[in-house]
């Protein structure tokens, strides 16, 4: 299919789909607790409300804080159309732009997250901002070797021809450079998009959070567009899971706009299964102390890295 | 069937690099008792291939006895000695966790490059299930050298000995019965006698850091 289409998809996927996945994660955990909580749709409520209201900027602050929220946004587009939701339609000659952009994208809004941070000069932002770099500088080059392993496999650095191949290796679950890579995936998910064990994101307490202290100082429009952009940036994580080490694709026979529809509805089954069992996990986990986080990241590290030496165990044959 | 005998060997290796990064006594116990469950999972699917091929039970007989030794009775020993001592936590390691584990990832891959240089074992290649057996002896002895306190030694212990096991188990498709009970009631002697000697340091000396333990008290 063309490069139009597979924007427009692309983008109003991951666009629609990504606060319901907070939702559900709420949901889940209100559930848990025996609470009814909100209602699933209620972080979409929030935006609306947040995009109407009235913003205020700090006098102290510079161009940097002004521009995050745009920069955290439109990043998390970008790397939203790196990673298709379905290679059903994906363009014929590839998508430009491989896992190590992704990699960057992601840095790049993190970057000016953190920058903003420290802007205002308030003590949250600066150290919401120190920890996030500690966390994310950790959590890197798990991601790095874990994409490189399955680069590796399939021979390619494009992220929609490495799901094309897994399609074709039939990916077993149960071959341990898979379920390997899905727990360092799985680890990644939790550490980058502010989950329990490393962050509490329902927390206000000025002790423990990270993702929420560098957001302190917005409102209104801006609060929204971070809001959004973090949401779409947990659900390129999990599609970029799903999609890998979970492929569907194969498994539909038919051709046209039908096939499409249903690829996306199972896309959409697999997410919502995902954030449920992301919900049990922050469930029964702690968080842990902030010094403990390097332990973590050193055993996240340790699944990709794994899963490298596996896959040359096995003679470099992934079928 | 090859391929769940490699993901079990995987995930065996895993849970002692979970164990690595762990610092709480219950911890290491519950990650003990998962990579014994794990052993005997494939334990036991290979002794059911060894009834249906050569109508051999001794497999089974072994995969119960670990059940019945590993998963249930000495973690429950090991509770009881735990519930002796004052320490719930360990908090000195020769190096810091982080460091710890990527130490055990160099260790394995130093066994990748010294089991490709023996013959007998890999048949024109690298045989994933004795690399990540051996990885697990190497690691059990590595978490002994790491840990200053007399439990974290006896898990080490034991750890190494699950390695031996599925190294055997592994490479011979179940080692003859008598040889695999010898080992299990040394290694149930050696837990009984350190469990009590736990205890007992801890009475003489109220710690059990072994770092104290070199002046001689009446």
């Amino acid at each position: 299919m063309s490069y139009i289409v597979y924007i427009i998809i692309q983008i109003l996927t991951m666009v629609l789909i990504a606060p319901l996945v907070n939702g559900i994660i709420i949901k889940v955990k209100a559930f848990s607790q025996k609470r009814t909580g909100p209602p699933i749709l209620q972080m979409y409520f929030d935006l609306y409300k947040l995009i109407r209201k009235s913003t205020v900027v700090s006098d102290v602050s510079s161009w940097v804080y002004k521009a995050a929220p745009y920069e955290v946004f439109s990043t998390a587009l970008a790397a939203a159309l790196l990673v298709p939701v379905s290679t059903m339609i994906t363009p014929p000659d590839s998508i430009p732009g491989d896992f190590i952009i992704l990699v960057s994208i992601f840095a790049l809004g993190r970057f000016f997250m953190m920058a903003a941070g420290l802007d205002t000069g308030s003590t949250f932002g600066g150290m919401g901002s120190s920890r996030e770099a500690m966390i994310s500088s950790l959590a890197e080059p798990s991601i790095l070797v874990c994409l490189f392993t399955a680069g590796l496999i399939s021979g390619s650095t494009s992220l929609d021809r490495m799901m094309v191949f897994m399609q074709g290796a039939g990916t077993p679950l149960i071959h341990p450079v898979a379920i390997l890579l899905l727990l360092a995936l799985l680890s990644i998910i939790m550490m980058e998009t502010a989950r329990i064990p490393v962050d509490d994101p329902s927390t206000h307490l000025e002790l423990t959070m990270i993702h929420e202290a560098m957001l302190l100082e917005y409102s209104g429009r801006h609060l929204a567009l971070m809001e959004y952009g973090a949401a779409i940036k947990q659900l390129v994580f999990m599609t970029l899971l799903l999609n890998l080490l979970i492929p569907h694709d194969q498994f539909i026979a038919m051709a046209g706009v039908g096939a499409v529809l249903l690829s996306l509805l199972i896309y959409l089954l697999k997410v919502i299964l995902l954030a449920v069992l992301i919900a049990l996990i922050e469930i029964n986990t702690v968080k842990f102390r902030l010094f403990s986080i390097p332990n973590l990241a050193a055993l996240s590290f340790i699944l990709s890295f794994l899963a490298f030496l596996q896959y040359f165990l096995l003679g470099g044959s992934y079928v | 069937m090859s391929s769940l005998f490699d993901t079990l060997s995987v995930m065996i290796l895993l849970s002692s690099f979970v164990l690595m990064a762990n610092k709480r006594i219950k911890s290491y116990i519950k990650t003990f008792r998962i990579q014994s469950m794990l052993i005997a999972l494939a334990a036991g699917i290979l002794g059911i291939q060894s009834v249906m091929e050569e109508g051999r039970i001794d497999v089974l007989v072994i995969c119960f006895i670990i059940v019945v030794l590993k998963v249930i009775y000495i973690p429950k020993l090991m509770n009881k000695t735990y519930s002796s001592v004052e320490y719930k936590v360990e908090k000195d390691f020769i190096w810091n966790i982080p460091a710890l584990v990527l130490a055990c990832c160099a260790l394995v891959v130093f066994t990748y490059f010294s089991i490709s240089t023996i013959d007998g074992i890999n048949e024109g290649f690298n045989n994933i299930q004795i690399v990540n057996s051996v990885s697990v002896i190497l690691i059990g002895l590595f978490f002994m050298i790491s840990r200053k306190k007399a439990i974290g030694q006896i898990i080490g212990f034991l750890v190494l000995e699950n390695g031996i096991f599925i190294t055997a188990m592994f490479s011979t498709n179940g080692m003859p019965f008598i040889v695999d009970m010898g080992i299990f009631i040394d290694m149930l002697t050696a837990v009984m006698i350190m469990g009590v000697m736990v205890f007992q340091i801890s009475d003489k000396f109220d710690t059990i850091n072994i770092d104290k333990l070199n002046k001689l008290k009446g």
